[in-house]
């Protein structure tokens, strides 16, 4: 008993000693955010390494050109260029660069920190920064060229409306630092340079460090946060207590249930989950059965998508209307009428499925119960998951049970998730569930869906894995990309909608939230469903995000 | 002597093939560490990006170079450059979740240990009596717990609820490691959560071994022979029974702290502490070779170093091993 009086009294003894250890005194405004999870901190600001500092790097402290804002196309989207202008034969860009710009360390910016940037993107390709710069799908960049101070001019190879897209994500880097730097992947950046609201790294260890607010920065005078603080976090228990608790302000995680898990754990805490990119089933079409249009029909029509919103992904999804592949994220791109025809595709209706299939020969040749193909060989598929996503576990098993209900033996088939990835470039697969690319416009979800390059066999892209090659599809890619013409764009669009919904290549599910969970304890200002002004996640990809940490406002009497 | 030149041998060729088993493992699992790199660029990068990206971060040359390679490199004790935090070094890594594993680990089986082996003493000494038939099924049924259920019970009624204890994290993050009390206090306080959920689920084990042990020992002639002596109760518990009955509680306590070094990964996952565990879970989803390779030559080396040690302190416990 004398042991464990003596170990009780230790553990207190030792509680109170930290308990009253004193607090460092802060009269600074700290914005914590959570871009990523990471098992410990490491002590590289490069903004080009996507293991972690890209994360904290991009925005912030380095700035892009352009910000897409995708909610509101064409408002307020200036960055470190103030205007663009394509060609006459759409074979050049040119940005208009703003002026009196300076680094972080007092040097102007100008035309040739851009210049440097591209040649040495074009230098390094094991660094992949400005990514679309020099891709062979959207930019075809050749050259870039300075024609003043404040004007750059990008040379393109064939003639591309949609180059800008690509060129307005690069984050110019100052040459005078960089033209020093000749292995940029291994580079720590120890000393950041930058133009943004937030440049000086302070306070660092593997727990977290601060990004403190730049005394040159033209933000200075709304900037209200003076230094944002990325805390070492991992694990959604951490993630969600630590926001309840104020260890923080800004998240982006995936939750379970949020209603249940996240919101009474403190009045203050939040989330809203706008629609993000699409979710479809990917059917390998090159195999009996998916490369038969009617049971393709069949499937979409089987599938109770309104018990995938509600149950099998927890109420966090948003319904698609339409066959086509993509959903409400691009709903302004939508010509309704045209698609309406289409609209009955998307519901439920099992005795109609079951008529398709009987009508197309796929009936029990065999008596086993489950229905074969029209030439009599046995139809047994998997839908392939990776194990512990939850939500598209469940989506799996549903359509996996809806798909049975009218004789068609489909399972389940949970693999790791290494395996997941890896069966893809080969080809090694039945159906996927997959997500979409999202950016700017809807052309950069449909040209890798539907790139014949990207459907060579060990090389097939996640978003080819359906293989099938539409004529009609590519065509009408390229007038898109070969016009900046809003009309024709959105013409040529209808027609890739109607091929898509005639053709069904892929089986469109739902759309997967944008996550987004936030903290009114210190800060005001924050995108909500009622003020919608821009993308609100605090991930590295929306360059929104600057705007919003900028648009943050201390509450009186919240303590930092 | 020879029964330890014996075990040196075992022990080297066991390293061996350990380091093998090591290299392949993670190259059998399917993917490679440049996949997720390339993977989150969402198909952006053209096909000489992709080719760079594989060689920077990948292995080049056949799998036979790359072995000879690696073995070179564990001799030299070069763990190479970690993936999912590139580019730092994987020593450094390693280095930072070992020592916060000792801590965690070494703690909760130092407790386990004692507080589990001194009950199992008391159980048999009493067996019967009201320690022994309350005592021995609570702890047998603690010890039948998962880590998991322990730790998150513990950290949402002590962390979330009552808040008593911090959410995470080794210490404070506004200290710097030091050795004063101020550091030392906070990495106790924040260690006590996490290493009461490992100390709970492991010390019925060392409970009952012990007492098992004890049991089939008090028959023994040598006890009965030492009481008739008139030798005291304490001396003939500690000093005849104990020693005895503590051999393999050694073999088994070397094991365990062999093994310290695999880390606790649902705990660490729990309350975010940067263990072993917990990077070593990340480094295998996203197949971090080189972290994975040396967090298993570590924990081979741990194991084997522990097993020896064990032997020698048979050795010295044990009379009748010396002359091998």
């Amino acid at each position: 008993m004398k042991t464990i009086r003596a170990i009780a009294l230790l553990s207190v003894g030792v509680t109170a000693l930290a308990v009253t250890a004193p607090t460092m005194a802060q009269d600074q405004v700290i914005l914590r955010l959570l871009p990523y999870h990471t098992d410990a901190m490491v002590e590289n600001y490069n903004p080009n390494n996507p293991t972690g500092p890209q994360q904290r790097m991009r925005d912030f402290a380095y700035e892009p050109l352009w910000i897409d804002n995708i909610w509101h196309p064409g408002e307020n989207e200036e960055a470190l260029a103030v205007g663009w202008e394509i060609g006459e034969d759409l074979k050049s860009i040119t940005y208009k660069l703003r002026e009196g710009v300076k680094w972080s360390d007092g040097e102007d910016f100008n035309a040739d920190d851009v210049v440097f940037s591209f040649e040495y993107a074009k230098a390094h390709p094991d660094y992949p920064m400005g990514i679309d710069v020099y891709n062979g799908e959207t930019g075809n960049v050749v050259s870039a060229e300075k024609i003043d101070e404040l004007t750059v001019k990008f040379n393109l190879n064939e003639p591309d409306a949609l180059a800008r897209y690509g060129l307005n994500g690069l984050y110019p880097l100052p040459e005078h630092v960089w033209s020093g730097v000749d292995d940029p992947k291994n580079y720590a950046n120890l000393e950041v340079v930058a133009t943004g609201p937030w440049t000086k790294p302070a306070n660092f260890s593997r727990n977290g460090h601060d990004l403190c607010r730049n005394e040159l920065s033209r933000y200075n005078d709304e900037n209200a946060i003076d230094c944002l603080r990325f805390p070492q976090m991992n694990g959604n228990e951490q993630t969600v207590a630590a926001l309840s608790a104020g260890d923080l302000d800004w998240l982006g995680d995936g939750l379970t249930d949020p209603d249940v898990t996240f919101l009474p754990q403190s009045e203050f805490n939040n989330y809203w989950l706008p629609a993000g990119s699409d979710v479809n089933l990917q059917l390998n079409t090159t195999k009996a059965p998916f490369d038969n249009l009617e049971f393709r029909k069949a499937m979409t029509v089987a599938i109770d998508r309104q018990t995938l919103l509600d149950i099998s992904t927890f109420g966090l999804t948003t319904a698609t209307k339409f066959p086509i592949g993509t959903g409400e994220m691009y709903n302004t791109w939508y010509d309704e009428a045209a698609l309406e025809p289409y609209k009955a595709l998307m519901e439920y209706n099992p005795e109609e499925a079951i008529a398709i299939l009987d009508a197309a020969g796929f009936v029990d040749a065999d008596g086993d119960g489950w229905r074969d193909n029209p030439d009599g060989s046995p139809i047994a598929f998997g839908i392939s998951m990776p194990s512990g996503w939850t939500d598209w576990v469940n989506t799996g098993q549903t359509v996996a049970e809806n798909l049975q209900d009218i004789g068609v033996n489909a399972s389940l088939k949970t693999v790791d998730q290494g395996a997941w990835f890896d069966a893809v470039p080969r080809g090694d697969f039945d159906v996927y569930v997959m997500w979409t690319n999202g950016g700017p416009t809807p052309y950069n979800q449909y040209s890798p869906m539907f790139n014949p390059r990207l459907m060579v066999e060990g090389q097939i892209d996640f978003q080819a894995m359906h293989q099938m090659q539409i004529p009609e599809v590519e065509a009408a890619l390229d007038v898109f990309k070969g016009s900046a013409d809003e009309a024709t764009q959105k013409a040529a669009l209808t027609d890739i909608h109607k091929a898509v919904a005639e053709n069904l290549p892929v089986i469109s599910l739902f759309a997967n939230p944008i996550w987004y969970e936030y903290s009114t304890r210190r800060f005001s200002g924050w995108v909500t469903e009622d003020d919608q002004k821009f993308r609100p996640q605090v991930h590295d990809g929306t360059r929104e995000r600057v705007w919003h940490a900028l648009a943050l406002k201390p509450i009186d009497g919240a303590e930092f | 002597m020879i029964f330890l030149a014996r075990r040196l041998a075992f022990y080297f060729a066991a390293f061996f093939l350990a380091i093998t088993f090591n290299f392949l493992i993670p190259r059998l699992m399917p993917g490679d560490p440049s996949d997720r790199i390339i993977a989150s660029f969402q198909g952006r990068l053209n096909e000489s990006q992709v080719a760079a990206i594989r060689q920077s971060y990948g292995l080049e040359g056949s799998l036979w170079e790359q072995y000879l390679t690696y073995v070179g490199s564990v001799f030299r004790l070069d763990f190479g450059i970690s993936t999912v935090q590139f580019p730092e070094p994987t020593a450094s890594l390693l280095f930072y979740g070992a020592t916060w594993t000792l801590v965690l680990v070494g703690l909760a089986i130092a407790l386990a240990f004692t507080i589990g082996s001194i009950m199992g003493i008391h159980a048999a000494w009493n067996r019967g009596g009201f320690f022994d038939s309350f005592f021995t099924p609570i702890n047998v049924m603690m010890n039948a717990f998962t880590p998991a259920i322990v730790a998150l019970v513990l950290f949402y009624a002590f962390s979330l609820q009552l808040r008593w204890f911090p959410l995470g994290r080794a210490h404070d993050p506004n200290l710097m490691a030091a050795f004063n009390f101020q550091f030392i206090g906070s990495v106790l306080y924040h260690a006590t959560l996490p290493v009461l959920s490992i100390f709970l689920v492991s010390f019925g084990g060392w409970h009952l071994g012990m007492r098992n042990v004890m049991i089939n020992l008090l028959n023994d002639d040598f006890v009965i022979l030492a009481r008739a002596k008139g030798l005291s109760d304490n001396r003939v518990k500690y000093r005849y029974v104990a020693r005895n009955a503590i051999l393999p509680q050694i073999t088994s306590l070397a094991l365990s702290v062999g093994y310290m070094l695999g880390g606790a990964l649902v705990t660490e996952q729990v309350f975010n502490y940067p263990g072993l565990g917990k990077f070593t879970f990340t480094a295998i989803g996203s197949r971090d070779y080189s972290f994975i390779q040396g967090q298993l030559l570590l924990l081979t080396t741990a194991v084997l170093v522990a097993n020896l040690l064990s032997d020698i302190a048979n050795v010295i416990l044990d009379p009748r091993l010396r002359k091998g």
